[in-house]
């Protein structure tokens, strides 16, 4: 089957009524999951399930493709307008997202967020399928020592989050990723830093800690200075207009460079949504041309963020279609649902049964352009909340991050993480150290540290050969190179002088 | 000062830990004689020294800034608003009693407190409300998403629980979902 028929076979599967009422069910349902904290993406496709035990295969994968990006998007939603991440994934989000809907820009940051979300998942959608197989042999030829590399890249933005306090971001970030270490190791199963806590055991889980810094530091803050929070300026509702052309065109590379990485982070096996927005928060912030405006409310940060963790979901689509490896949590759960309905995932679906290729290809491209609609629907309702006096605004947030953060694992322990997160982030903030890179390092720090260790392993303990590959040593000497750049630069500077 | 105290105490714990808790249990054998693995304590304990280092430069950076500094003393570590500690206390305790309490009784309590701690004076109207949010939150996860929110351990609070779910079902098998 050439692309042209994958493509034009994709599209009339839902020129019929009940698919295409199913994808927008889909996005309706998706995008509300995501938005609720505690309910991710992997959660809310295994909650999709159930509806498509009785439906034939087509619609089935149509539907949890639908409810799969969808609710990566609905993320952003309570990320912009709360501070709780809806998802892992839209943690960067928050970072220019609240402050811009605090300055009472957040129609403005949920256009974008909305918009960006859509362009990242109509690129790695194309992506999928012309170039699925090469992708995925690209992404196989990837090595630890290559994923290691990836991974400190995106740990050299410690240096550039915030210009003005290099040594606290750098502190902060190797917090993070000692708070990664925590629980078991991850070649040998030896467990670290559990100070004898056996809830402590299975590491730290990422949604009660990001709920914690995040959501509850923001009402634990607000505690001393009750106020009302108003979406925008003098309006209770939020007007979700898009940003203007020029706005849009002012951000081109950053949304066509977040969309490339995110698609292959998206293929690369254990890497997925979050990762990917991370990375391409951090790649931004170094090749922006004002690094130090990141964080406090601008648009760059928004779409890069968004573009990512949506174009990782056609991303993750690519090695579960083609070689039947699920390229993330919410893509296992997917292929199980498929192999449930006879679907033969591998190389031989494209010979066998190439309409599942193109249905999961028309169900991406309907998805993320309809989604801006729904979800812009969906944000107003989540927005009248805003009007809300904060009295009762803030003890709702407390509810949610204590029900979100028990709803990961149905665990206790992780709502008293949750907690301890909370005030952590408190005196995160009393002592000016950096909760975003303190999350880059946590969220970066599993990956970062398994892959060398194998990578270790590989090379028989040579560090030389094994940064001797092409991509492994290119990355590593430009992430040594940004990382030093701050510290070293003023000193240069100062011999100048 | 807080910056101070907090940094201290975290180079201290941060000692403590390299010395004594980075592992908890024994290398395996055959891990330990392999000279080709990253051993499991390798790279928290690289993570603490580097941390202790950047730590102690900070300590001198704050002790050096503040030289001078009048108001740089123990009593302004304290100037915190005790609304904040309320509302910390108040959270954390909540984290604690969502086990013996439940779900229900939690919701209520931390609805009804962070409200007045937050300056709500309309007792009766945030009584209502706290009574309105627990309902909804619990129909919201429990019903449409089945997250098994806890009942509690106290049995009477168990009991209102069960009864609330019983209520719930019959609803739902009235309504035919």
């Amino acid at each position: 089957m050439s692309t042209w028929e994958l493509f034009t076979s994709g599209f009339s599967v839902l020129m019929d009524p009940y698919t295409f009422l199913m994808v927008i069910f889909a996005i309706v349902v998706g995008t509300i999951f995501g938005a609720l904290p505690g309910v991710s993406a992997t959660m809310a496709v295994a909650l999709g399930l159930p509806f498509t035990y009785s439906m034939a295969p087509v619609p089935a994968i149509v539907f949890l493709v639908a409810v799969y990006c969808s609710s990566i998007t609905g993320g952003s939603i309570t990320a912009i307008l709360f501070k709780i991440p809806g998802v892992p994934s839209s943690a960067p989000t928050t970072f220019d997202g609240y402050p811009m809907a605090q300055r009472g820009e957040a129609g403005k940051a949920l256009g974008i967020a909305l918009g960006a979300s859509a362009i990242g998942g109509l690129v790695s959608a194309l992506a999928m399928l012309t170039l699925s197989p090469q992708l995925t042999q690209a992404a196989l030829s990837f090595s630890p020592s290559d994923i290691f590399a990836v991974t400190f890249m995106g740990l050299s933005i410690l240096t550039c989050l915030d210009s003005k306090n290099v040594l606290r971001t750098l502190i902060s970030g190797l917090l993070g990723l000692l708070l990664a270490c925590v629980g078991q190791d991850p070649m040998y199963a030896v467990q670290r830093l559990t100070f004898g806590s056996g809830e402590l055991i299975a590491g730290l889980e990422m949604i009660p800690v990001l709920i914690g810094i995040f959501a509850v530091t923001e009402v634990l803050k607000q505690t001393t200075a009750t106020k009302k929070l108003s979406a925008d300026e003098g309006n209770a509702s939020v007007n979700t207009k898009m940003p203007s052309f020029r706005e849009w065109w002012g951000i081109k590379w950053v949304l066509a460079r977040c969309s490339v990485i995110g698609t292959i982070i998206g293929i690369l096996p254990g890497a997925g949504a979050t990762i990917a927005s991370f990375l391409c928060y951090s790649t931004e912030t170094k090749l922006s041309k004002h690094p130090e405006k990141f964080g406090t409310g601008i648009i760059d940060g928004i779409a890069a963020s968004e573009t990512a963790n949506n174009a990782a979901t056609g991303g993750a689509m690519v090695p579960l279609l083609s070689l039947g490896i699920p390229g993330g949590n919410a893509a296992a759960v997917m292929m199980s649902a498929l192999v449930l309905k006879g679907v033969q995932l591998g190389p031989l679906l494209l010979v066998n049964q190439p309409q599942y290729l193109s249905a999961t290809f028309a169900s991406m491209v309907v998805t993320n352009i309809l989604m801006v609609f729904v979800a812009i629907g969906i944000a107003k309702i989540f927005a009248q909340i805003l009007a809300v006096p904060y009295s009762y605004l803030g003890p709702i947030i407390i509810m949610l991050a204590i029900i979100g953060s028990y709803a990961t694992n149905m665990s206790i322990a992780d709502v008293k993480i949750m907690a301890i997160a909370g005030v952590l982030g408190l005196v995160i903030s009393a002592c000016h150290f950096n909760s975003a890179a303190l999350i880059l390092g946590l969220v970066l720090g599993v990956i970062c540290e398994g892959n060398f260790s194998r990578a270790y392993t590989i090379s028989r303990a040579n560090l030389v050969a094994m940064f001797a590959r092409p991509v492994a040593g290119t990355l590593m000497a430009v992430s040594v190179v940004l990382l030093l750049w701050p510290i070293v630069s003023p000193l240069f500077r100062k011999k100048k002088d | 000062m807080f910056e101070l105290i907090c940094n201290v105490l975290l180079w201290a714990g941060l000692l403590y830990a390299y010395f004594f808790n980075v592992l908890e249990a024994p290398i395996p054998d055959r891990t330990a004689r392999n000279p080709y693995t990253l051993k499991p304590d390798i790279w928290p304990k690289a993570i603490i020294i580097l941390l202790l280092v950047c730590i102690a430069i900070n300590i001198v950076n704050i002790i050096r800034k503040n030289r001078g500094n009048t108001d740089f003393t123990f009593a302004s570590m304290f100037d915190m608003r005790i609304r904040r500690w309320l509302g910390i206390a108040l959270v954390v305790a909540a984290s604690f009693v969502l086990e013996p309490l439940g779900y229900m009784a939690t919701c209520f309590l931390v609805l009804f407190l962070y409200g007045l701690l937050l300056g709500q004076t309309h007792v009766i109207r945030l009584f209502v409300f706290a009574v309105l949010v627990t309902l909804l939150l619990y129909v919201v996860f429990s019903v449409l998403l089945s997250v098994n929110l806890p009942r509690g351990t106290i049995p009477e609070l168990r009991n209102f629980s069960l009864y609330v779910e019983g209520v719930v079902s019959s609803v739902k098998s009235a309504i035919g979902m």
